[in-house]
């Protein structure tokens, strides 16, 4: 019946138990009595003498008859009944007692609604009681020491809570949890029953503070009761509230609220005319949830928690209330101020202070009800039916479980791939790739949550941080729950005529619903075979062959991503399952290097390209080399440098790389494709070529001589870069003694071939005029020839560039002193490998 | 997908949006989602002259389905990947015919 367990039946709902708690003796009647005595007696006595508060109760006890212990234990019988269930173990004592608790705050509640007459006239004078019970100080001092058990220690002072709208919503819609003995006593009764309840309605707790606020005075209550002030201070509100007609407590709730507010306006009106109490404000938080709390629906479990004021001194157990926090926070907030305490010391501040002071409080008084404000819509939704929207929410975005491939790296990189692949190469979130699950969603909900913009500050970044984990959490809940429950594409409702179409992020509701042919032998194939026969090497095959190779480089970089780890000798299944993935990487290394068409046959004399020549006509071809080389073999790269070697003067960046006639430059388009070619395939070329065996290095000079038109070739920046390239291997594979005398015989022949070819030209392979732009790659051409010339050789070689050589060395003069040092550099690179140097030109 | 993918990795990239009423708006992409829904920040009306109505509007979110062209910073696109990426797609939607 109960939330967690308790008996939530009040004693008095018990069978035999039909009596409120307060018509029980009560033990402590007798400390009332003699402290009223003692007041009456002797006003300048403070202190109580335990004598005279001990009444003798405990003498009287007669352990054998328990009569009451049903009363006080909450045990099942009830007090009348006598057959009382025997007391457990496992007896609850906080549960009883908060029962009780309950009882004994509803009870002091109901009884001074009944006794509004004797509010309305003490309420008025409510200082004075206070006064005479503490005669060591002033009467104003007195006021500014309010404790908040004052009331107490005044038999007559009746609490007034008039206003407090929780009391009446809650007696109102909770009749069972109250207590029974609520039917009113008739109003002839009143009067007699005031004394005597108000004398029975000291509880342990209230007498205890009474005693410690009477030997110490501190301006906060001990930690010991330090929960106890709220409840006063809640009791305390009178004074200032004008005094409401009789039949006020009899107003409906709604009507309630509103006064609540209007008196909360009254408080603001106060502070702003000067005449506030820190307590006043300090309550208002308390205040806060109690309408709220009145219109909800509190289940029996929370009953406690609707009661707070009443209940707070016993609920010291329990959790603290989300609205206190507020109160402290107040509290603390105010540090810089002095703590006031009452209305006088406010005065006795100076006109600054105060009015900062009142500043604060009225900014508090503006935050408390804007929490207030917010707090009507609190607990209407419980945690489930969060989590359920939420996960309605996610949903959508996540529904990829339903019908894409759920949730393995490989899915979310072939649905996300450029994301994914972009943030790991631009640094973005940091990325999880092994666990794909959360990964998705949590980059996601990073993008959408994060605040990059650094006026955003830290603080709202981490508690957006904090915020995010949350929901990280809980969109991987929401993926498993999407995944568990396998997704209908339609709903169809019985006996409709339409049909409901879901739809989620990965494949959006389908506007239109076009039927593709069924196959691709329809009518395609028809239309298009006569078209790729008749042109092997035109511009659209030519592109499906980049793409071809392309979508061949792309398996083979998704299967080593998967590469098995390298099998350990005795894991017979690793081996195996290596070998097959070899032989798998093998078989794509074949279909790729098929789709290169690097070994289709050369046809001397064709009017069409080499298809592989063509391939590299493209950008998309050249950037291509790069990723080409990565995955095939040494001799695959050898053949596609002879093939480039071989096609040296066909090759696009060769071909169309002389200027027009009275142009200096070649057109844009080729000299973007040049630096293209020099970016993407030449690193590739260079990077095989340094590690290439001397014989083919001799046997590709052999072939840019025998097959190439070398005047040509050595008049672009590509064919240049190539002989660069392979005179300088030829060079260090000299300097480093590993060429054989035979090999080096070879060379030096077809070296001298090569010389003799373009020493007429050696002028000419200059990119225009002096100042036309970039010529280093031709003087590293000239050095890397020079270095491996003979001295006759090289002699020659000084006076076919001598003139560029002295021009170079008069433009650099005119030139700012960094330019200037960088062409004497290129050009010193040339002169120092023939064993000279530009400062000895002068 | 792809476009999805692409544009979130432009989100806090400044870029330009032509509406399909003609309306250029230039703004910090904030967020987008599969319906390349956009929203912006910072907004930037461009002929702001003519539309005197959008003078005052700081931030804003756009249906996807009324935006004409997106003018990227050609800066954040990475070129070569979205070629990759755009050959992924293409043999994604030719699997899932099937």
């Amino acid at each position: 019946m109960s939330f967690f367990g308790f008996d939530t039946t009040l004693p008095g709902d018990r069978p035999g138990g039909n009596r409120g708690i307060f018509e029980t003796p009560d033990p402590f009647a007798e400390v009332a009595r003699a402290q009223l005595d003692a007041r009456h007696d002797d006003d300048d006595d403070d202190a109580i003498d335990f004598e005279d508060t001990y009444d003798g109760l405990g003498d009287q006890l007669d352990d054998d008859q328990d009569a009451f212990n049903d009363d006080t234990f909450g045990g099942g019988g009830g007090g009348g009944g006598g057959d009382s269930a025997p007391v457990g173990k496992d007896f609850d004592f906080f549960g009883r007692t908060a029962q009780v608790s309950d009882v004994i705050g509803e009870e002091q509640v109901r009884y001074s609604l009944q006794h509004p007459q004797a509010v309305a006239g003490t309420s008025a004078v409510a200082a004075a009681p206070v006064a005479a019970a503490t005669a060591t100080a002033t009467a104003s001092m007195q006021k500014a020491r309010r404790t908040g058990y004052e009331k107490y220690s005044d038999p007559d002072f009746i609490p007034d809570l008039q206003a407090k709208s929780s009391v009446w919503g809650y007696t109102q819609k909770h009749p069972a949890v109250v207590e029974p003995v609520a039917p009113a006593p008739a109003p002839a009764a009143q009067a007699i029953m005031t004394m005597q309840q108000a004398r029975k309605m000291m509880s342990l707790e209230e007498v205890e503070a009474q005693l410690r606020n009477q030997v110490q005075r501190p301006q906060m209550a001990p930690p010991a009761v330090s929960r106890a002030p709220e409840f006063p201070q809640q009791l305390q509100r009178p004074p200032q509230m004008p005094v409401l007609p009789d039949g006020f407590p009899q107003l409906p709730p709604a009507e309630l609220l509103r006064l609540e507010q209007q008196y909360q306006q009254q408080q603001a009106q106060f502070a702003n005319s000067g005449l506030p109490s820190k307590q006043m404000m300090h309550h208002q938080p308390q205040m806060m949830p109690e309408p709220h709390s009145m219109h909800a629906h509190v289940p029996p479990a929370a009953s406690m928690h609707a009661m707070p004021a009443q209940n707070a001194p016993q609920q010291v157990a329990q959790p603290p209330r989300g609205t206190q926090q507020p109160q402290h926070a107040a509290r603390g907030s105010n540090g810089a101020l002095p703590m006031i305490t009452n209305p006088q010391q406010l005065m006795n501040l100076t006109e600054k202070q105060r009015v900062a002071y009142l500043v604060e409080d009225a900014k508090r008084a503006k935050r408390n009800h804007k929490i207030f404000l917010l707090s009507k819509g609190n607990g209407l939704m419980t945690p489930q039916d969060k989590n359920f929207i939420t996960r309605i929410q996610l949903q959508q975005l996540v529904a990829a479980a339903g019908n894409m491939g759920d949730s393995d790296p490989e899915a979310i990189l072939s649905e996300d791939f450029y994301y994914q692949v972009y943030s790991q190469i631009r640094g973005a979130p940091r990325q999880h790739p092994h666990q794909p699950l959360g990964h998705f969603a949590q980059t996601y909900l990073f993008q959408t949550g994060n605040r990059p913009s650094s006026h955003g500050g830290r603080r709202q970044f981490q508690s957006a941080d904090n915020h995010m984990q949350r929901m990280q959490q809980q969109v991987q809940r929401a993926v498993e729950a999407a995944k568990a429950k396998p997704k209908n594409k339609q709903l169809i409702i019985e006996g409709s005529l339409g049909k409901i179409s879901f739809s989620n992020a990965k494949a959006p509701k389908a506007i239109l619903n076009i039927k593709r042919p069924d196959s691709a032998d329809g009518i395609k194939p028809v239309h298009k075979k006569p078209h790729t026969e008749l042109s092997v090497s035109d511009r659209k095959s030519i592109l499906t062959n980049v793409e071809n190779v392309y979508d061949a480089l792309m398996m083979m970089e998704d299967m080593e991503r998967t590469m098995p780890p390298p099998p350990e000798e005795n894991d017979p299944e690793a081996i195996q399952r290596h070998l097959e993935w070899r032989q798998k990487i093998q078989a794509l290394n074949q279909k790729l290097w098929q789709a290169l068409k690097v070994m289709e046959p050369i046809v001397p004399g064709a009017t069409t390209p080499h298809p592989f020549i063509a391939f590299l006509s493209y950008p998309k071809g050249k950037k291509a080399i790069p990723r080409i080389f990565r995955h095939i073999d040494q001799e695959q790269r050898v053949t596609i440098l002879t093939m480039i070697v071989v096609h040296l003067d066909a090759l696009d960046v060769v071909r169309r790389a002389h200027p027009v006639p009275g142009e200096v430059q070649p057109p844009p388009a080729v000299r973007e494709a040049i630096e293209l070619f020099s970016q993407a395939v030449m690193p590739s070329l260079l990077g095989y070529v340094n590690e290439a065996p001397f014989n083919i290095i001799i046997g590709l000079l052999g072939l840019v001589i025998a097959q190439t038109q070398v005047q040509v070739v050595a008049k672009t920046r590509i064919g240049l870069g190539i002989l660069t390239m392979l005179l300088s291997r030829a060079e260090i594979v000299k300097e480093a003694g590993q060429a054989a005398e035979r090999d080096w015989q070879q060379w030096v022949d077809k070296f001298n071939v090569l010389f003799d070819t373009l020493e007429p030209i050696l002028a000419d392979i200059f990119p225009g005029a002096i100042n036309a732009g970039d010529d280093m790659y031709v003087w590293q051409f000239l050095a890397a020839i020079g270095i491996g010339a003979s001295p006759e050789q090289q002699q020659r070689l000084v006076i076919a560039v001598k003139d560029r050589v002295m021009e170079t060395v008069a433009y650099s003069k005119t030139l700012p002193a960094d330019m200037s040092s960088q062409r004497l550099g290129n050009v010193n690179l040339f002169m120092r490998a023939i064993g000279l140097d530009v400062e000895l030109l002068g | 997908m792809l476009f999805f993918s692409f544009f979130k990795t432009l989100t806090n990239q400044v870029v330009t949006i032509e509406l399909k009423n003609d309306i250029r708006i230039r703004g910090v992409l904030k967020s987008v989602d599969q319906y390349l829904n956009i929203k912006l920040d910072e907004v930037d009306v461009l002929d702001l002259d003519k539309y005197p109505h959008l003078s005052s509007v700081k931030n804003m979110f756009i249906r996807g389905s009324v935006v004409r062209y997106v003018v990227l910073p050609r800066s954040e696109v990475d070129v070569g990947l979205l070629e990759d990426a755009t050959r992924r797609e293409a043999a994604n939607q030719v699997s899932k015919a099937r």
